[in-house]
């Protein structure tokens, strides 16, 4: 045990911020993925993910001619290298003392933290001399603590000093001010075929069967390409794959004969290997190769230019390439694209053929997409150059747009010429910056391609900061794709034993997201950079594996053995197994160049299982854990697809001899980092373990300590904050202390008076008095006067107060500059900031809008871009204290929330014979169904430690069978000299008797939850109607009502509570009392006439009245005192048969709505 | 509740606004803090938001010298 509150050290590292590295690696490591990804785009072999990008990307070539006979002038153009800076103010700004751009600033400024890219293109006119320039390409949004950003490799104390927090991890992005970052999403393992049975197969057309291989191939700039092979019903195989997101089919011998000079025999052999017995494969093989024979095309160069004829307009070929060419780019960017041989291409896609045969003929079973094993996560950085790259080729695409667009008008062309060139640069879009914040600000995906993703938005989230916790788990987050969400079937929600280890099974939302939204594991790492493999070839031709190009050999008899991706070779499965085990145990130990990092995926012969073979893995993305290896008594590091097939024992204990090859390091490996901070959760029902995660997330904790330098939209802080004393030790290394997210209570579990019924709970009146649960809300408001204002226009607004007259009593909250004075109260309606408006000549205020009152906390003025203009934004931050009242919410942190539903004060308080009265009282029925064990253990270890000053350690599975902790920490409490069980006696606050029962009471960690009825609470007995239909608005921020909805209507209905269905459906809503005619029995015709001297006005139907004139035309005369007469002074006669009705208003509005339609509403009114 | 009045200290309303020094105290009055250098000055109205030593464009409104008082209930 080694819990300890380390108090000192803590408050030295706070005085003084260590001036090397951080207290905390763990919390570095947790955001490695973001960070590494981000930093491989521009560092690493090649210069970075973004130069194999552009290097990919290639040369674009444009003719200056819009003839069809001659082609003209040739113009290649392409960007030969990505320059990415870093952030920095404008080039022009003068005054700026300190040049760079800290995050701090972006954050305050509500900016966004972003630096210059720069692409040097390059081009030469007709294969002469190249010519580059390089062009700026906006500024690009840059993830912090990356290599592109200032803090990298700051110090904590450096941290300090530029307003960050001591320990922050960066791997998010500042755009706008708002923290955002791009979440981990769950993508099919790269370079490895796998099998699917999808009933969807099958909707691709007539012969379409539901088999199918789908292998998602990757290039080295981490962009990727699916391909998928179907089995048609005949036996035929086609391959498909999308381009620019259209689906595209071809008969896969096409792609085979187009790849390599080959023959059918070699086809053949190739899938079928030995087997030549197996009617069910030689039957389909010779289909296979005599359909293709339709085609008429035979050698490999006949089969490019075919298919370079297809695909010609689609790859937007230029007339100079010739048809074999395009047919060679075809192959080059469409088919298995992380080999660059085409024999390799070829070889796998022959394994391939052979593994769909095999999964039609029942020989192997479906791979699972859904498990781990054939799953890897994209990573933000990698998307991130994903779409940096397609822009980049959007670019190239552009200037040969603007160029054509030229040739058509008429321009004169001349690409010699560097004036006309940089007029093409003028001309198109080259804000890429742009495109990428608004990528990061709204998360959708706006491409060409759709990058081989399924869905197009939702890739972005915020990070937010309501408590560390909170912030931390956006991080370790991985989402398994939109796509997915809507689906009905829940099988890709189960929780599968392949992600042990990887996924933390206990943090995932309910609801919705339940299984979709995971963690990882708060050992699991990514692989941000490939590993070194370019031994392991050796490594394997050593120990005995034939290489692929001698040998004869194919199909699920013999194991074949692949290298991400690429056939290096065949051995048996005997061999395969002993070149499996063998090269693990090489690169555990570390001599043989293998990196430990490697994944050997040995998959072992089994009867109608997943195909057999050796895959070996060492590329980016994977997830992997460090486990324990046995032999060596080392550090391995175990992949999921490998993970599969090995023995890992949990504890050391169970390790059985000739069993298990690893164990692992600790049980709690398998936890994500807020799982393992649930104490004791082993005691625990597994649901409420899950619950403690999201409330740990909601808690109304510390966000951090560099406050003042932030201007987030709302913060939550408590300020009472303390560190548990029941903690795991994982708590202090990932520096939980420095967050605080609640708070010790002495709990006593006892119904005492009625008010803890139903999961509320009573608060110590005095508790809350000292501060329990203390907390306050930070409101920050933006005033932005240039909003009103259209871009470019002159400044009418300015702060501060005009000459004109205005209410002296606006200064009474004002300063001289009309901004509010810091630290003023400030109630609804007061005036916040004062401006003067040229075009008025008016002095104006806006005016606090909350009915919450709050404290001015700071007031920041906030300069423009360009830093030369007058101030025209603010921002206010506001504080709102907020004391914990009757309907907050609390927890503690074993998913056992309550409401506060009263503060009970101390005097009528239980007591204990010690005299401790209890600061939160639960009552017993929080227990036994909800079986939280963990929390009477929690209370139990509380109270010890309290009572002899100790932490005490609450890692799960630390206790057993045979050492519990009732008796580890009874044996404590005893020593103390109170009750082994935890029980006391205590007596009644009110009548000062002992109770009849002996009490449980003990210390209890408490989070205050971030749910607080000052933000919920919705009264409302009369207030804003809609105007259409006269009924109650809705929303609590309209003053609105609360619904009584359908279900409430039956159940009012159900109790036969007839005149409160009335009052609630009609009188408290749209009641209206409208004139109806008697006659015609219409409601909307009726109308008030224009009263007459000596007369009332009265209700007439205008529907069922004549005209004056035609009445007396008819009639000969009409009595004066039946005349009336309407608003336009028209003179009626008749139509009195009126009277008035009680109707809901919408009523009406049917009734005219219906009018419109044609549709006439009588209404019979009796008594007539 | 306490009656707005009484709440924080008001300046005596009998004097208006020409008295109070509203325009020579409306350069001078306020101070402002520079978020990046803290150093102090102040902010005359037609002026950039600029910290007047190292050209920093976030600000802080220093805190009033007028007396702030809530009453503790």
């Amino acid at each position: 045990m080694r819990a300890q509150f380390r108090t000192l050290e803590r408050e030295q590292r706070f005085q003084n911020p260590p001036e090397d590295k951080s207290a905390f690696p763990l919390l570095q490591d947790a955001v490695a993925p973001h960070i590494g990804s981000f930093n491989a785009l521009t560092e690493g072999a090649d210069g970075g993910l973004l130069n194999l990008a552009v290097k990919d990307i290639g040369t674009k070539t444009i003719f200056d001619s819009n003839d069809t006979d001659r082609l003209g002038n040739k113009l290649r153009i392409r960007v030969e290298s990505v320059q990415l800076a870093k952030p920095a103010v404008a080039a022009n700004d003068k005054i700026s003392v300190n040049r760079k751009t800290y995050p701090s600033e972006c954050r305050e400024r509500m900016s966004t933290y972003r630096s210059r890219l720069m692409l040097k293109v390059t081009w030469s006119v007709n294969d002469g001399a190249e010519v580059s320039e390089i062009r700026e390409a906006g500024q690009v949004p840059v993830m912090l603590k990356t290599n592109r950003c200032h803090l990298e490799k700051f110090s904590p104390a450096e941290l300090v000093a530029q307003k960050e927090e001591s320990d922050e991890v960066g791997g998010y992005f500042i755009v706008n001010g708002i923290e955002k970052l791009i979440r981990m999403l769950i993508v099919q393992r790269r370079n490895h075929p796998m099998a699917l049975i999808r009933p969807s197969f099958g909707n691709r057309g007539a012969s379409y069967s539901k088999y199918g291989i789908q292998i998602r191939s990757v290039r080295p700039d981490q962009t990727s390409q699916t391909n998928v092979l179907h089995y048609l019903n005949d036996g035929n195989v086609t391959f498909r794959f999308s381009w620019r997101k259209n689906e595209y089919l071809v008969p896969v011998v096409m792609i085979l004969k187009a790849l390599i000079e080959t023959n059918d025999r070699e086809i053949f052999d190739g899938i079928v290997g030995a087997e030549t017995t197996n009617s069910f494969l030689t039957d389909r093989l010779e289909l296979l190769l005599r359909t293709y024979k339709s085609y008429n095309l035979y050698s490999k160069q006949e089969t490019l230019a075919y298919l370079g004829d297809k695909f010609r307009v689609v790859f937007g070929a230029t007339p100079d390439v010739s048809d074999i060419d395009v047919g060679k780019e075809v192959l080059k960017r469409i088919v298995l694209v992380h080999l660059p041989d085409n024999t390799d291409k070829f070889r796998m896609l022959l394994f391939m053929i052979r593994k769909l045969y095999a999964l039609v003929a029942g020989d192997c079973s479906p791979d699972n997409p859904d498990a781990t094993q054939h799953q890897e996560v994209l990573l933000g950085g990698f998307l991130y150059g994903m779409i940096i790259k397609e822009k980049i080729e959007e670019y190239l695409q552009n200037i040969n747009l603007q160029i054509q667009s030229d040739i058509n008008r008429g321009v004169a062309i001349n690409f010699n010429d560097r004036k006309y060139m940089s007029r093409v640069f003028m001309r198109i879009n080259e804000n890429i910056g742009q495109k990428l914040q608004y990528f990061l600000s709204t998360g959708n995906l706006v491409s060409q391609s759709g990058l081989d993703l399924q869905q197009v938005s939702g890739y972005t989230v915020v990070a937010e900061k309501i408590n560390f916790h909170r912030f931390i788990s956006h991080f370790r987050m991985v989402h398994r794709g939109s796509f997915f969400a809507e689906l009905k079937t829940t099988t890709v929600r189960k929780l599968l034993p392949e992600s042990w280890g990887f996924l933390c099974p206990v943090h995932t939302p309910d609801g919705s997201p339940c299984g979709l939204l995971n963690h990882l594991a708060h050992k699991c790492k990514i692989a941000t950079e490939a590993s070194d493999v370019s031994e392991v070839p050796k490594a394997l031709a050593q120990l005995g594996v034939s290489p692929a190009h001698t040998t004869f050999a194919a199909g699920p008899s013999l194991c074949c053995v692949q290298l991400d991706g690429k056939i290096v070779g065949w051995a048996t499965h005997e061999q395969g197994r002993i070149v499996a085990d063998t090269l693990r145990f090489w690169k555990v130990e570390g001599n043989h160049g293998i990196p430990v990092d490697l994944e050997i995926g040995y998959v072992p012969p089994s009867s109608k299982g997943q195909y057999p073979g050796l895959f070996i893995f060492g590329g980016h993305s994977r997830m992997m854990r460090p486990v324990k290896y046995l032999p060596l008594d080392k550090t391995d590091i175990l992949g999921p697809f490998e993970q599969v097939y090995m023995n890992v024992a949990v504890t050391p204990s169970e390790i059985e001899n000739n069993v298990h090859s690893h164990v692992e390091f600790s049980p709690t490996n398998m936890l994500s980092i807020l799982a393992n901070l649930t104490p004791f959760s082993d005691f625990n029902q597994s649901p409420r373990n899950m619950y403690q995660c999201q409330m740990g997330k909601q808690t109304m904790g510390t966000p951090g300590v560099a406050l003042v330098h932030r201007s987030d939209n709302k913060l939550y802080r408590l300020q009472t904050g303390q560190t548990p004393i029941v903690k795991a030790n994982l708590y202090d290394d990932y520096g939980m202390d420095n967050f605080p997210n609640g708070m010790n209570a002495v709990v006593a579990v006892i119904s005492y008076t009625g008010y803890d019924m139903d999961d509320a709970m009573i608060i110590n009146k005095s508790a809350d008095e000292r501060g329990f649960g203390y907390g306050t809300v930070y409101k920050v408001e933006k005033v932005d006067l240039s909003q009103s204002r259209r871009r470019g226009d002159p400044i009418t607004q300015h702060f501060g107060f005009g000459d004109d007259e205005w209410p002296e009593s606006w200064r009474e909250k004002l300063d001289a500059d009309g901004l509010p004075l810091i630290g003023v109260k400030v109630e609804e309606g007061d005036p916040i900031v004062a401006y003067y408006d040229e075009t008025l000549g008016k002095t104006k205020v806006k005016t606090y809008h909350s009915s919450e009152a709050g404290y001015i906390e700071e007031v920041k003025l906030l300069g423009d871009d360009s830093g030369d203009q007058e101030g025209q934004m603010i921002t206010i931050k506001y504080r709102i204290t907020r004391q914990p009242t009757i309907g907050d919410k609390f927890s503690s942190r074993h998913g056992q929330k309550g409401v506060c539903s009263r503060k009970w004060p101390q005097i009528d308080m239980p007591f204990s014979e010690t005299g401790i009265q209890p600061d939160v009282i639960i009552n017993p029925h929080a227990f036994p169904s909800r079986m939280t064990i963990g929390m009477f253990v929690e209370s139990l270890a509380g109270k010890a430690g309290a009572l002899h000053g100790i932490a005490q350690d609450s890692t799960p599975w630390i206790f057993s069978e045979d050492d519990t902790p009732a008796d580890f920490f009874g044996e404590q409490l005893r020593k103390a000299g109170y009750n082994y069980h935890g029980n006391e006696p205590m007596y009644s606050g009110a009548t000062g008797e002992e109770l009849r029962a002996d009490i449980y009471i003990g210390c209890v960690y408490y989070q205050r939850l971030r749910h607080m009825v000052n933000d919920k609470f919705q009264v409302r007995s009369t207030g804003p109607v809609n105007s259409l239909t006269m009924q109650p608005v809705k929303g609590r921020k309209r003053s609105g009502g609360i619904r009584v909805g359908e279900m409430e209507r039956d159940a009012l209905i159900g109790h036969g509570t007839a005149f409160l269905l009335q009052d609630r459906l009609l009188n408290c809503s749209d009641y209206t009392q409208t004139p109806v005619c008697r006659s015609c029995g219409s409601i909307l015709t009726t109308q008030t006439t224009v009263p007459r001297i000596g007369s009332l006005a009265s209700i007439r139907c205008r529907r069922c009245a004549h005209k004056l004139d035609t009445y007396v035309q008819k009639h000969g005369y009409a009595n004066d005192s039946d005349i009336w007469e309407d608003g336009q002074g028209k003179k009626f006669v008749g139509g009195d048969d009126t009277t008035t009705v009680a109707i809901p208003f919408v009523l009406k509005y049917l009734d005219s709505e219906l009018s419109a339609m044609g549709i006439k509403m009588r209404y019979n009114v009796a008594p007539r | 509740m306490a009656s707005p009045q009484r709440e924080g200290f008001s300046i005596p309303a009998s004097i208006s606004h020409a008295a109070l020094g509203q325009v020579t105290s409306k350069s001078l009055g306020v101070r402002y803090n520079c978020a990046q250098c803290a150093a102090s000055f102040s902010l005359s109205k037609n002026d950039a938001i600029r910290c007047k030593e190292c050209g920093h464009r976030v600000i802080y409104k220093a805190r009033t010298r007028r007396m702030v008082q809530f009453e503790a209930r």
